[in-house]
């Protein structure tokens, strides 16, 4: 959902050409962020191993970081 | 995950960004020396996107080294070289100094007055070899044209010759891959780990993988996005003439050794000839170090000798570049250099030994929880590099300025900080040796080809 968001806020920001490098190199990394999590959850659940609570909220939190500063940049 | 054991995905996710954003950025250059500089600026100021384009492509180049030294690294204290994979490592080797060459050759290519000033420095070493070597080279990188067709030359070699190349060997070490395997963890079951069943390439194996490029590729973006690049002023004579030349970060070390004033003028050759001899030991090393043993514990020597490469090389780099176009003494080189290796080889024996009164490798409590394992990386690399550059920095304020109690008490402290560094390394490397369950778990996962049997 974060990375369908992200895409397609990054696509409605570029279509009115008022995106910034920076803004655009953070909703591809938001993008990019949340497939690793998706990844990285389906991967272990299918191999029976713990899936790191550490991870996931290290991930999330990161997410919402980034999608804060993308209101500054963008 | 521990990206530990996949530091080698990592660096051909770094070279397909370099391919895909040097393909874009193939679309604005122009490689002559006339327009060059004035395409790379048109890309940087006028190309939407341009300078972010520009920088990516450059930090993934800066990752890829990195990265594949660190697979290196990490494979020579593990033993991936031993049989039956020393030609794997000699392709990887090999893959290596292709990587270097791209870095070399990509460096010219803006034409700003830092590039090509270290660029003709490193044209001038080449001259120093014996004549047939050099006038080989020399027609094979630089030509008879002048400037022109050495422009020519170094873009052919970075956009075609040397991708080529490196796909070529990545195919083969591929190739070797699947013959032989992933290495098996040192204290593992070879035998049970190749009969083990392997995850299916798709879509196990490449859901993790993208998943790590996923989270490399994110790292890389916001890195460009907060540290864009300037571009230096374009080269002329007469800019060069006053400009000191200075190599990229990871070609410092090999010009810290040339600034040693022994290797002065005549000395040169002998200085190229020692840094193709550290070249040549690294491509051989697998028909150098022939013991069967793959644990840490049991190869004390050649693990104290890995130590003191990488804390040499940090050293000469950090030096090089804090001593822009300054000859070194060689007494000076001696007693820094030698002291280095010398410290670091000391606190490794007496790690070892301490390890060993407590049992060796078994002694040491497993590891849980890869953030510890990545974090323990980082720190210790951190902690390290900052040991080293801080008492490098104490030891010269300390010969140039004279003793005082606050120098005197920085170099206590930084050597402190050293010492406590180099036991932890050791510490943390039996600690991923004693990790075989998990290690046994990831190789499985690599067991392509293997079957179900």
């Amino acid at each position: 959902m974060v990375q369908a968001v992200a895409v397609i806020y990054m696509w409605v920001v570029t279509l009115f050409g008022t995106l910034s490098a920076s803004g655009f190199a953070i909703f591809l990394a938001i993008d990019l962020l949340s497939f690793a999590l998706v990844a990285y959850v389906y991967t272990h659940e299918k191999w029976g191993e713990v899936v790191n609570r550490v991870w996931i909220v290290a991930g999330s939190v990161g997410l919402v970081i980034l999608l804060l500063s993308s209101l500054y940049f963008s | 995950m521990n990206p530990f054991y996949w530091l080698g995905a990592l660096t051909v996710v770094a070279f397909l960004i370099q391919g895909v954003s040097g393909m874009i950025m193939m679309l604005y250059y122009i490689p002559s020396p006339s327009d060059a500089f004035a395409s790379t600026q048109y890309l940087f100021q006028t190309v939407y996107f341009g300078r972010f384009l520009e920088t990516v492509h450059l930090y993934t180049a800066y990752a890829m080294i990195m990265l594949a030294f660190m697979h290196m690294m990490r494979g020579y204290f593990v033993s991936v070289q031993k049989k039956p994979r020393e030609m794997m490592w000699v392709v990887g080797m090999v893959m290596g100094f292709v990587t270097l060459g791209f870095g070399f050759t990509g460096y010219l290519l803006p034409w700003t007055v830092v590039s090509k000033s270290a660029t003709d420095v490193g044209i001038g070493m080449i001259s120093s070899l014996p004549s047939v070597l050099s006038s080989a080279i020399l027609f094979l990188i630089v030509g008879a044209g002048g400037d022109a067709t050495e422009l020519l030359r170094f873009y052919d070699l970075h956009v075609v010759v040397l991708p080529a190349v490196l796909l070529v060997l990545l195919t083969l070490k591929m190739y070797m891959l699947e013959v032989h395997g992933i290495a098996e963890p040192s204290a593992g079951q070879p035998a049970d780990a190749r009969k083990a069943r392997g995850l299916p390439i798709f879509p196990d194996v490449t859901f993790y993988l993208l998943g790590l490029a996923a989270m490399f590729g994110s790292a890389m973006l916001l890195i460009s996005a907060v540290f864009p690049l300037s571009l230096p002023p374009e080269y002329t004579p007469q800019l060069a003439a006053q400009f000191t030349p200075q190599p990229d970060w990871y070609f410092l070390w090999i010009y810290q050794i040339l600034k040693i004033s022994v290797f002065e003028g005549a000395g040169l050759p002998v200085a190229l000839s020692l840094v193709t001899l550290i070249f040549v030991a690294l491509l051989i090393l697998p028909f150098l170090d022939r013991s069967q043993t793959r644990k840490i514990r049991d190869r004390p020597t050649y693990v104290t000798l890995g130590l003191i490469f990488v804390a040499e090389l940090i050293v000469l780099a950090y030096w090089g570049l804090a001593s822009p176009g300054q000859i070194i003494g060689t007494e000076e080189a001696v007693l820094v250099l030698g002291g280095t290796a010398i410290l670091v080889a000391v606190i490794s024996r007496v790690a070892y030994r301490f390890l060993s009164g407590r049992g060796g490798a078994h002694a040491v409590p497993k590891t849980k929880g890869a953030l510890r394992t990545a974090v323990g990386f980082v720190s210790l690399l951190a902690g390290g590099t900052i040991g080293i550059g801080w008492s490098l920095n104490s030891l010269v304020r300390l010969v140039v300025i004279g003793p005082s109690f606050s120098n005197v008490f920085e170099l206590i402290l930084s050597c402190g900080l050293l010492m406590a560094v180099v036991p932890l390394t050791v510490l943390f490397l039996y600690r991923l040796e004693s990790r075989n369950g998990s290690l046994k778990q990831r190789f499985r996962i690599l067991e392509i080809g293997s079957g179900n049997s």
